[in-house]
């Protein structure tokens, strides 16, 4: 080791126990989400978040689910159980608005995969996760600089299950990864913390959810120019399922670009919330960004709460975004229906048309060899 | 300097020394409410009212958990609640400082409002000036007064409508504004009466000028029409550090109001204001809002759009300059079938100052056939200029249209070298798009306002850009 790598080591473990440090207090003084919390509205947390947190806390000892991992030979899997680093980088996730229940998961650390991927992959790794209780795992995935990755988890439940999942994104340097999160809880919970750190490469992100309660948190961090990062969702509600979705897209530097679109198709008695944030930090200039929400709104007594945000620090950027929510588009319906297909059966291809088009964009352009 | 009565910061504030024939003091206490109801010679009823409020106030938490920070360090016992006109010293138009006298010039303010705006009204004549359209407003059957009179002399058609639409257990600045309201106009257009002439609250100078805690209420009963214009555009300067005013409008069936606002306070005010309308069917309501000074601005602008076919519209501009934040927004709350409402927010930051747009559109349960349409535009002038977009969108229901825009820019570079070619200074090619980012909006305002805005960002760029 040069003195230089030896000095950059000591200064990044410096570095990283400072953050612990000031960390340590996070969780003692974290309140369990309250309706004072922003970052829970129109999320019901005295409902859903304390649903959340009792469940956790009643059954401390129980870890009631499975994992399976197909990583093929370009990714090297490790076990998480009494790994400390995996546990660090955990406790020093950020969260949006619940770092209580983020504490609540760290008690409970052991489960899942963290993946070291240092070669292309062949074909897409799979995770999946399966419960009929309760089951809290947590995902690394690391991606080596140069490495072109596809992964794709499947968070599966039966029943009244509760899957409560962080995840931690780490992409360097001209990595490319694209990941798909698909998670079906049926009548059960679901929430999953995410955050992608992005040291310069580019991030596909897709998210497809499904619970009677579901929410996600996903938090991209952009390091460097010319990094880039695309989150999308593509989501269909329905009965009296609540979607909560909360993303931020955090420009620590400039040149760095960002996208955003999330869908959603909302029937019956559902409720999509969608609350969004791009910040651009003072000096990262040059910033390119856009976040945009639409919903398809199919019956009366469906309800939507859309709140895109920007917090601009920084001059020379572009940055936008939009929100739009509307029905389904009687035009479209005509036109299939002129044609022979029956008004429910064209309903569906008009909604899925509509969410095609986020998941199009995210299978669009990297290559996975 | 030490011969001058006034003070002058560098911004061209100013203030002068105050003698005030009432005060009362700093914190707000029951007694502060007795010397305030005694001031004003106010009926019982209100006197109950304003302490019933102070006790709402005292309960309610401050509204911390989203609120700019900058909210926690008021501090409410060091606060005058009632200050009241008396006795000003003696000042002439040759006291005022070269200046603001210049500032006024440029900004081409008429020579009456100008001697009244630095604060010279022993010369001002009011009465005369407007003698002949308070006459014609009378004949017309329009009420025009302040609110100790509107609740004096009118209280059978003021009463069932104050503290109606913005009622006191709103928020903790609402109650704090029904227990120390003083000042602001209470307006009663009868119906079918259409104002070609848009009131101002220089109309009635005489009483009581713009207060603290300004109270308004304008009623337009059915088929009635009126724009109403508050503030003006040239600096002001105030001793008082907090203004929480409540404006409620009502526009009954068919009746349209056009609320025009333009702030411009001293960088030591907090601006805290709530106003809100209430649209019964076939009315409209806009509100078009302009604020430039005041350290924090927390300004959101609400139509409750009541009756079918309602329409609300809210046009918005600010501008945010180093230690200023405009928390500025616009609430739309579609409470019958077939509404419609419209905003157009543009905010421009100057140095470090900091534009917020934080807007609520809310389409409630079981309407159809309500459209909104949000557009928010940030303009940032300097490298360390802050803008932030926080709406809040909710839809229920299938039959209803929203949609959201925003976007942050910066003035195109490739302009500016352009207009710098062509003889202009940096600063004069600043302005000039600047003016041109603005330009649509500044449309919607009267006439003289929208030759002073200009004008006035023309002074503004000189400042920062040099």
């Amino acid at each position: 080791m040069s003195i230089e790598e030896a000095f950059a080591l000591a200064e990044a473990e410096a570095k990283l126990e400072q953050a612990l440090a000031d960390n340590k207090t996070r969780f003692d003084n974290a309140v369990l989400p309250n309706r004072y919390n922003e970052d829970w509205r129109f999320g019901r947390p005295n409902k859903f978040a304390m649903a959340l947190a009792e469940t956790l806390q009643r059954n401390a000892n129980c870890h009631g689910g499975a994992s399976v991992q197909h990583a093929g030979d370009s990714a090297v899997p490790v076990a998480l159980a009494a790994n400390d680093d995996l546990r660090q980088t955990e406790m020093l996730m950020p969260t949006i608005g619940s770092d209580a229940l983020l504490g609540l998961h760290l008690k409970r650390f052991g489960n899942g995969y963290a993946l070291y991927i240092e070669e292309d992959t062949k074909e897409p790794i799979r995770l999946t996760y399966k419960t009929s209780g309760l089951y809290t795992p947590s995902t690394f995935i690391m991606v080596a600089p140069g490495v072109k990755a596809h992964v794709i988890e499947q968070y599966c439940g039966t029943g009244a299950c509760t899957m409560f999942a962080t995840r931690n994104i780490q992409v360097a340097e001209g990595a490319e990864l694209m990941v798909e999160l698909n998670a079906d809880v049926d009548a059960g919970s679901y929430m999953v913390i995410t955050n992608i750190q992005n040291m310069g490469g580019k991030v596909k992100h897709l998210t497809e959810l499904r619970g009677e309660w579901v929410r996600e948190e996903t938090i991209a961090e952009i390091y460097t120019p010319d990094a880039d990062v695309q989150l999308y969702s593509a989501n269909r509600l329905a009965g009296n399922q609540v979607l909560d979705q909360h993303t931020r897209q955090i420009h620590h530097a400039g040149g760095s670009s960002s996208n955003l679109l999330y869908k959603n198709v909302v029937d019956d008695n559902a409720t999509a919330i969608f609350a969004g944030n791009i910040y651009v930090a003072p000096a990262a200039h040059h910033t390119d960004a856009y976040q945009s929400n639409r919903n398809m709104l199919l019956s009366d007594k469906a309800t939507i709460h859309s709140l895109p945000g920007l917090e601009i620090l920084a001059d020379k950027v572009r940055c936008s975004h939009g929100s739009a929510s509307a029905p389904m588009d009687d035009e479209q319906l005509f036109y299939l229906c002129a044609r022979g297909i029956p008004k429910h059966e064209a309903q569906l291809l008009v909604a899925d048309g509509f969410l095609a088009d986020a998941t199009d964009k995210f299978r669009g352009n990297i290559q996975t060899t | 300097m030490d011969e001058s009565p006034f003070q002058i910061d560098t911004r061209g504030e100013f203030a002068f020394p105050e003698n005030h024939r009432f005060d009362a003091g700093y914190g707000l206490t029951e007694a502060t409410i007795d010397y305030i109801c005694d001031a004003k010679g106010e009926p019982d009823w209100v006197r109950a009212f304003r302490k019933d409020a102070l006790r709402r106030f005292r309960e309610m938490p401050m509204p911390t958990h989203w609120a700019p920070q900058g909210i926690n360090d008021l501090d409410f016992d060091k606060i005058r609640y009632y200050l009241a006109h008396g006795t000003a010293p003696y000042k002439s138009w040759e006291d005022v400082p070269d200046d603001v006298k210049r500032t006024f010039e440029r900004l081409g303010v008429p020579e009456q409002e100008r001697a009244f705006l630095a604060g010279v009204d022993a010369q001002y004549d009011s009465e005369t000036a407007y003698n002949n359209m308070r006459e014609e407003l009378s004949k017309q059957g329009v009420i025009f007064v302040n609110s100790t009179e509107g609740l004096r002399d009118y209280e059978h058609i003021f009463r069932p409508w104050f503290g109606k639409v913005i009622p006191v257990n709103d928020n903790k600045f609402s109650a704090l504004n029904h227990a120390a309201f003083s000042g602001g106009s209470f307006i009663y257009v009868p119906k079918g009466v259409k104002l070609s002439q848009p009131l101002q609250a220089y109309f009635r100078i005489n009483s009581e000028s713009m207060g603290q805690f300004e109270r308004t209420l304008i009623i337009a009963d059915e088929g009635a029409e009126l724009m109403y214009m508050e503030g003006c555009t040239a600096p002001k300067y105030d001793s008082a550090t907090l203004h929480s005013g409540v404006v409620e409008l009502v526009a009954l069936k068919g009746a349209k109001i056009q609320y025009v606002t333009v702030q411009n306070w001293a960088t030591n005010v907090y601006n805290l204001v709530i106003q809100r309308g209430l649209a019964m069917e076939d009315a409209e309501i806009r509100w078009i809002d302009c604020n430039i000074g005041s350290g924090l601005t927390m300004k959101y602008p609400a139509v409750v759009l009541q009756g079918r076919r309602a329409r609300g519209e809210v046009v918005s501009i600010s501008l945010a300059h180093s230690g200023q934040l405009q928390d500025t927004g616009a609430r739309m709350i579609h409470a019958a079938p077939d509404t419609t409402s419209n905003i157009v927010a543009k905010s421009i930051s100057i140095g470090e100052g900091r534009a917020s747009y934080r807007g609520e559109v809310n389409v409630l349960k079981g309407m159809k056939g309500c459209k909104n349409n949000t557009e928010c535009d940030a303009l940032l002038i300097n490298p360390s200029s802050r803008t932030d977009t926080y709406p809040a969108i909710s839809v229920n229901g299938n039959a209803s249209a929203v949609q959201h825009e925003a976007s942050v820019s910066q003035v195109d570079e490739e302009m500016l070298f352009y207009m710098q070619q062509r003889g202009l200074t940096r600063a004069q090619a600043m302005s000039l798009a600047v003016n041109g980012f603005i330009n649509d909006l500044v449309k919607e305002f009267p006439m003289e306002y929208s030759v002073e805005l200009r004008r006035l960002i023309d002074l503004e760029m000189e400042d920062s850009i040099g």
